[in-house]
């Protein structure tokens, strides 16, 4: 039997978007005994992989991925880094930094901050550079910043030149290890070859499976 | 236009599940229209006449059968009060949302379509559309719908959150977006329009939950259609992107009479959903850019073989078609329509053109 069955309400009301509720819940947790790395692993990451199940079955809407978002931060801000140090929470190899912007031509933001929240959630460094960013601004960005991904949001195809762009300035900088990923909204209608990226994501856990399979192969 | 009825009579006949000399073909062409006339976006959302002598030359070359007085999304919001980006080759965007505070809509007040924003634009290009095509062909008014407009001026993200965290006070906001929603469309009404499509991309499932639209936006959108029906509107049209099975069936409960699909939802799978609502769609508008003008011809055929059975289908995209497409490509739609009409079944045979 689970030694610690409020587990499942945490889990719960991080899925569905409470985000005060996640945080007492968790903190509850932290006090009856459960270790941090118990919270991240049968906590934050089950809620994940249930948001997850939830996309791919086409029970997808943002407002309910944001909620959650939200939620998964508020627990990370307020539990999760009171018992962890920054070093413990992220950690700042290439391959699990991402650098993280809006293309220019473009100011939508909302797509990215979901990436981002999923992204920091489940561990990784990510390096937001704004929105209307110049394909330059990405490339230097992730070679100051040792990162191993770049990912590139757009709402709108009138980006895609410049999209196109991202990986031409790693080749001349003799950076293709870093992988380009782009995503978002008519963007989702592309091919990686109409972007000239490396994957190009239909959803926010999308980014996240890709990441984990790469993984696997470097 | 390219057969032996008018494209109004085409268009209203497949409404009416009538007889059609071939497929209305109606796809969502707007700032595309511009590069005929060598204007750049920025003339285009601007500039009545530019607007509307682009919609003209793109009806002349493309040979669809519909004009739309449309600039952008951002229309509505700046006539609030929002500051936009302008930029030369892009359409414009809000800089910042006006409303940070659910509480600042109590300093909004509802714009006047006559002199506020760029809404005395495209009414004076409603004007001079209808002017020009009179009643051989419709002209189709866009406006945006309460959820969008709402997105625009508080952020979509912020919308999101408050929709949640304060829904008696989004609803204030709703019925202030709706008010300006009525004003704009009965004001492009009155210029000169027949009718309009209502966008409203953040009511789309993939964005709030079924229970957000059946609560806070249906019953706006019925309120709207009745009332720009008053006004003389031909046809109550409704545009919402991504998957949309979860809303089709409750379309009917607006009043709606043509819906456009996206190109994730099947066509003959719309139909079912809309009973008997008209569909228009539902080829992918990156295709216009993607594909070569003879793919995109053989994907119109799929959708025509797919709806033979039924009359009131209009060819069309699920979205807009991007400012970068090909017009060649667009006139394969067309010529789909011309050569493949007669493949509709004998129980809705068409019309010889």
């Amino acid at each position: 039997m689970n030694k610690y069955p409020e587990i499942d309400e945490l889990i719960q009301a991080i899925v569905v978007g409470e985000a005060h509720l996640s945080v007492s819940l968790a903190e509850r947790l932290i006090e009856k005994g459960l270790t941090i790395e118990s919270l991240i692993q049968d906590g934050l990451t089950a809620a994940l992989q249930s948001l997850n199940a939830k996309c791919t079955n086409e029970e997808f809407n943002l407002l309910e991925i944001v909620l959650a978002g939200r939620a998964m931060m508020a627990v990370m801000d307020n539990v999760v880094a009171r018992y962890l140090s920054p070093s413990k929470t992220v950690v700042s190899e290439p391959d699990r930094t991402v650098i993280l912007g809006t293309i220019e031509g473009d100011i939508h933001e909302l797509g990215k901050h979901v990436v981002k929240m999923l992204l920091r959630s489940s561990g990784y460094r990510v390096i937001d550079i704004g929105k209307d960013i110049r394909p330059e601004e990405f490339v230097d960005k992730a070679i100051q910043q040792n990162a191993g991904y770049i990912g590139v949001s757009s709402l709108l195809t009138p980006t895609i030149p410049s999209i196109r762009r991202i990986k031409d300035l790693l080749e001349k900088a003799g950076r293709e290890d870093i992988k380009v990923i782009a995503g978002g909204g008519a963007i989702q209608q592309t091919t990686k070859d109409d972007l000239n990226v490396d994957f190009v994501a239909q959803s926010a856990f999308d980014i996240l499976h890709y990441l984990k399979n790469l993984k696997g192969e470097r | 236009m390219n057969g032996s009825m008018t494209s109004y009579e085409r268009v209203l006949n497949s409404l009416k599940k009538k007889q059609t000399d071939r497929i209305p073909v109606v796809p969502e062409v707007f700032g595309v229209t511009a590069k005929l006339c060598n204007y750049s976006i920025y003339n285009y959302v601007t500039d009545a006449s530019k607007l509307a002598e682009s919609q003209l030359q793109a009806r002349r070359v493309i040979g669809h059968d519909m004009v739309f007085a449309f600039a952008d999304l951002s229309v509505e919001s700046e006539a609030i009060g929002c500051e936009l980006i302008y930029k030369e080759d892009t359409y414009p965007a809000v800089r910042q949302p006006i409303i940070k505070n659910t509480r600042d809509i109590e300093a909004l007040n509802i714009p006047d379509p006559l002199k506020d924003g760029r809404m005395p634009v495209v009414i004076e290009a409603s004007s001079r559309l209808r002017d020009a095509v009179g009643d051989t062909c419709i002209v189709a008014a866009c406006i945006m719908g309460p959820l969008s407009i709402a997105g625009q001026i508080m952020g979509i993200e912020n919308l999101l959150y408050q929709l949640v965290d304060t829904p008696d006070a989004v609803e204030k906001i709703l019925d202030f977006t709706e008010e300006v929603a009525r004003r704009y469309g009965k004001a492009l009404l009155q210029a000169g329009a027949h009718c309009h499509i209502v966008f409203d991309p953040v009511a789309s499932p993939m964005v709030v939950p079924q229970e957000i639209f059946l609560r806070l936006e249906l019953p706006r959108l019925r309120r709207l259609f009745n009332d720009f029906k008053k006004e003389g509107s031909l046809i109550c049209w409704l545009s919402i992107a991504g998957n949309t099975k979860k809303i089709l069936p409750y379309y009917r409960d607006a009043n709606v009479e043509l819906a456009t699909v996206d190109y994730t939802v099947p066509v003959a799978e719309a139909f079912d959903l809309l009973g008997d609502i008209a569909v228009n769609g539902n080829l992918m508008p990156f295709c216009f850019v993607s594909y070569s003008p003879e793919k995109i011809k053989d994907d119109t055929k799929r959708c025509i073989i797919e709806t033979s059975n039924r009359r009131n289908y209009l060819l069309g995209s699920g979205c807009e078609i991007p400012v970068e497409a090909e017009i060649n490509g667009i006139k394969a739609l067309v010529e789909a329509s011309l050569e493949f009409s007669s493949l509709c079944n004998t129980a809705n045979k068409r019309t010889k053109s």
